[in-house]
């Protein structure tokens, strides 16, 4: 899961770093996604995953790191395999 | 010295403004049309439809790169309005900050669900918007009267002293 969401950041959150430089916990606002941005990001983890964000995960935290998003699709899809 | 005795005399001045009219908080995005451009191409109706409320985008028709434009000034205009309401966590739906547009091409803000309920919370009622478009880039500037006795843990009275 947690590769899967680092392509899709490298693909869609248009980051001045390489994704591969960020640990999980790096805040990606910070590191220069935009809110745009990560309306992008959030569409293709819906492709990747068969999912849908409800409104009520549509928090800025949703999306500020790989491990919140980990956390995030976790709820939605169950338990990554390991 | 006479730097400090000019931001003095501004930021009396700016209390005289708060006194009369409330406080004033401005928003302002700037959004790369390409960008646009690509999410309607990649993602298509399911973009346009979560962010976008069909009032605007019956207002953004035409050419694809009109399409992105006029598009992308709307999304600079939501996110300079969530910049103006400082939502603590939750970011309000994006089709709850609408700009609407009248006959006479101009544009004013329409807020509803959780937009409205954190207008209100702090006492904002009057709103300003303006759109622009230009070399790519699209950008939008929101300004807000803000009643002073409601202003919410974030009120202050110059924005221009955090950073967001």
């Amino acid at each position: 899961m947690e590769a899967q969401i680092r392509q899709i950041l490298s693909e869609q959150a248009r980051l001045p770093v390489d994704i591969g430089d960020l640990d999980d916990d790096a805040d990606l606002y910070q590191a220069g996604m935009t809110s745009h941005a990560s309306v992008s990001v959030m569409l293709a983890l819906e492709d990747a995953f068969d999912i849908e964000f409800p409104e009520s995960m549509l928090r800025k935290g949703t999306f500020e790191s790989v491990s919140a998003i980990t956390a995030a699709l976790t709820t939605l899809v169950g338990a990554p395999a390991e | 010295m006479r730097a400090r005795r000019f931001l003095s005399s501004m930021r009396d001045q700016a209390g005289a403004v708060d006194e009369t009219f409330g406080a004033l908080r401005v928003g302002t995005d700037l959004v790369p049309v390409a960008h646009v451009a690509e999410s309607v191409a990649e993602f298509g109706d399911r973009y346009v439809g979560r962010v976008y409320t069909a009032h605007e985008v019956s207002c953004c028709q035409g050419t694809p790169s009109v399409v992105a434009a006029g598009l992308a000034a709307r999304f600079a205009a939501k996110e300079a309005t969530i910049k103006v309401l400082r939502p603590v966590d939750h970011r309000p739906d994006w089709r709850s900050i609408e700009v609407r547009r009248d006959p006479a091409g101009s544009c004013v803000l329409h807020l509803s669900d959780e937009a409205a309920r954190l207008a209100e919370v702090q006492g904002i009622s009057n709103w300003a918007v303006s759109l622009t478009h230009e070399a790519g880039m699209a950008a939008a500037v929101v300004v807000a009267v803000c009643d002073g006795d409601s202003a919410g843990s974030g009120g202050g009275r110059s924005d221009s002293e955090k950073e967001r």
